[in-house]
């Protein structure tokens, strides 16, 4: 039997495919702001007061996850869609997100995924993204999962002629995370922007992989990955850019800088570069470091207490990456919950349990 | 009058080095004192430890500030009692916007004392009043915290944050070196109309120039870790004049 579908009248231009998720709501055709406030929420969530055909997307959504079968949801341009998996009440799942963009035009999606409670979820995940014929795609993850879940998931991305991807990876909260993130920049004129931003403290890990192949001319690629470590928390960065003969006039750049606000947290970084073509413009580099002394003093001589000095630090060391989320609402709900995760406050988002940004 | 800050027998330095060798000062309510003295004898790292920056040593002496003992008080709770320090060298802090920096000062100042923090617009018609007092252009909030200004900025900056916090004992470190005569003015008349008879101000200076603006009370001159004259104002044009060499022997 073929997966349930919802297809719109248009042909596809761009669409995500869900399979093996256990539970997940979407927000599409709504308008490029986000479709709701904070305080209303819950209320869209569960009540589907937005367009009927959401809450009939969404009711098929839970049926078809749970029935193992693929859907298909179409996001269009100017309009941010927001597909949110929750974990609830299976132990392991292995589920398939496949993003496909096939003609110019610009996408705004984001995945959000939580875990309800604090069992040891655990979740393998295939990630497929690619970019073609022009389209730019502005994809934003968040990861914001209960300590004791385990989320591998194995990117595979494809940016093809003249096409964009900016992705934002958010790793908010998780227990051990590994992102595996293999892309190809296969022909001319392609961009991809990988960001991530990753918060761990306690006995979180957060292991993050890379190999980002330019195998065509005039592609260009900027990697930014931080990470804000505390308690005893670990996290592994490997990023390899590969520029084959193909490469030329290539422009690659990678950074992975740490903050490490305890004794015990631990980064390793490990960026690295291969290039075998010859007219190419590319940079890599890491920095681990704690908060800086007159930085410090200057703030606390303004009456700013030292726990609130460490939090405007770290929230200026986080802002680099969040400035790349290009849509303002977004934008903003991320840098308050990352604010929140800062200070140690719950991060789900007032009034509802399953949608964090 | 009553004495705000008085400082005895002050010995200090960093790691090994002794730098402060048993100074002596008193401040008053409504004064405005003017430290001079060559490069590296000691007016910054007076202006550091009076502050609290924890580089310092302290092996002798003592600092009471409106009867409580300072040198027990940590930075912030010294910026909380009425302590400014307009830094010599502001520091850039990329990422925290002027705006986001201030506005924290301002509410664990207020925190401090019982008040709930300012919304949002009362900061801003605040921060506008105090920006329009030292000629500072609204666009500034929205950038780094000094980074990216240039020398005069970064100091009319400081006068912009003490304007904010209103001690009751600013010291500026040198607010007026690099500053044209326009920038001078203007930090002296944000100078001029914080002064009230209850707060006070020390001026650390090499010129007689900024002294011309904002006029002191009491001129003391600091040689290699100590005060080894202090005069009326006279004092200033007497150094301008003639150099530091006759307070050195
Ligand atoms: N971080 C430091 N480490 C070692 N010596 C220092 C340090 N800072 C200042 N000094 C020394 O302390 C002395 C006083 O410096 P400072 O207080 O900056 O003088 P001033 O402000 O009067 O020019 C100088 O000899 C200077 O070299
Ligand atoms: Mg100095």
């Amino acid at each position: 039997m073929e997966g349930l579908k919802y297809i719109p009248d248009k042909k596809f231009e761009c669409n995500v495919e869900l399979t093996g998720a256990e539970k997940f709501y979407v927000w599409d055709g709504v308008s490029k702001e986000l479709p709701c406030k904070e305080t209303e929420a819950l209320q869209c969530n569960v009540s589907f007061s937005v367009p009927t055909r959401m809450k009939e997307l969404s009711y098929r959504a839970d049926i078809a996850a749970a029935a193992q079968e693929a859907i298909v949801i179409t996001p269009q341009t100017d309009r941010l869609t927001q597909i949110i998996f929750v974990r609830d009440t299976l132990s392991a799942v292995s589920s398939r997100v496949r993003i496909n963009c096939r003609e110019s035009g610009e996408y705004n999606i984001v995945l959000c995924y939580h875990t309800n409670g604090n069992h040891e979820y655990s979740t393998e995940e295939q990630m497929e993204i690619i970019v073609s014929g022009g389209a730019k795609l502005d994809l934003v993850i968040m990861q914001n999962e209960g300590a004791l879940s385990n989320h591998n998931t194995d990117f595979k991305i494809r940016v093809e002629k003249d096409s964009h991807l900016s992705m934002n990876l958010i790793t908010l909260h998780a227990g051990k995370v590994s992102n595996k993130i293999h892309t190809l920049l296969s022909e001319s004129g392609g961009q991809c922007n990988l960001n991530g931003l990753y918060l761990a403290d306690g006995k979180q890990v957060i292991d993050t992989k890379i190999t980002l192949l330019h195998d065509a001319p005039e592609c260009a690629s900027a990697q930014m990955f931080k990470g804000i470590l505390s308690g005893e928390a670990k996290s592994k960065f490997e990023g390899t850019i590969v520029v084959t003969p193909k490469g030329q006039k290539t422009e690659a750049y990678q950074a992975n800088n740490n903050l490490l606000t305890s004794e015990s947290a631990r980064a390793s970084s490990d960026p690295r570069l291969v290039i075998y073509a010859d007219d190419v413009k590319c940079s890599h580099g890491s920095t681990c470091g704690s908060v800086g002394d007159e930085e410090m003093f200057y703030m606390r001589s303004r009456g700013i207490s030292e726990a609130e000095a460490r939090i405007l630090q770290q929230q200026a060391f986080a802002g680099a990456v969040l400035d790349k989320v290009s849509t303002p609402e977004l934008r903003e709900r991320i840098s308050r919950l990352v604010e929140r995760r800062l200070r140690g406050e719950d991060i789900v988002c007032a009034g509802c349990g399953k949608r964090c940004c | 009058m009553s004495t705000l800050l008085e400082i005895n027998n002050l010995h200090a330095g960093i790691g090994e080095k002794e730098i402060l060798k048993g100074l002596n000062l008193v401040i008053r309510k409504g004064e405005v004192h003017a430290i001079m003295g060559r490069n590296g004898s000691g007016k910054s790292t007076l202006s550091a430890i009076i502050a609290g920056n924890p580089n310092y040593t302290i092996t002798e002496g003592s600092i009471t500030f409106m009867g409580q003992d300072l040198l027990k008080m940590s930075p912030e709770e010294r910026s909380w009692a009425g302590i400014f320090l307009g830094f010599q060298y502001p520091v850039e802090i990329p990422g925290v916007t002027n705006v986001n920096f201030m506005k924290t000062a301002v509410n664990e100042h207020r925190k401090q004392k019982g008040l709930p923090p300012l919304t949002a617009a009362e900061y801003l018609k605040m921060m506008r009043e105090k920006m329009a007092f030292v000629e500072m252009d609204p666009s500034f909030s929205s950038r780094g915290v000094n980074v990216g200004f240039s020398g005069g900025e970064k100091k009319r900056n400081e006068v912009f944050q003490m304007a904010m916090l209103s001690p009751m004992l600013a010291i500026l470190d040198e607010t007026d070196s690099g500053l044209d005569v326009d920038a001078l003015r203007i930090v002296a008349n944000g100078v001029n109309r914080l002064k009230t008879k209850d707060n006070a101000f020390v001026v650390i200076t090499h010129y007689q120039r900024l002294l011309d603006y904002i006029v002191p009370d009491i001129v003391h001159v600091l040689y290699k870790g100590r005060i080894v004259k202090t005069a009326g104002k006279e004092l200033a044009a007497e150094v301008e004049k003639h150099g530091y060499e006759e307070f050195e022997k």
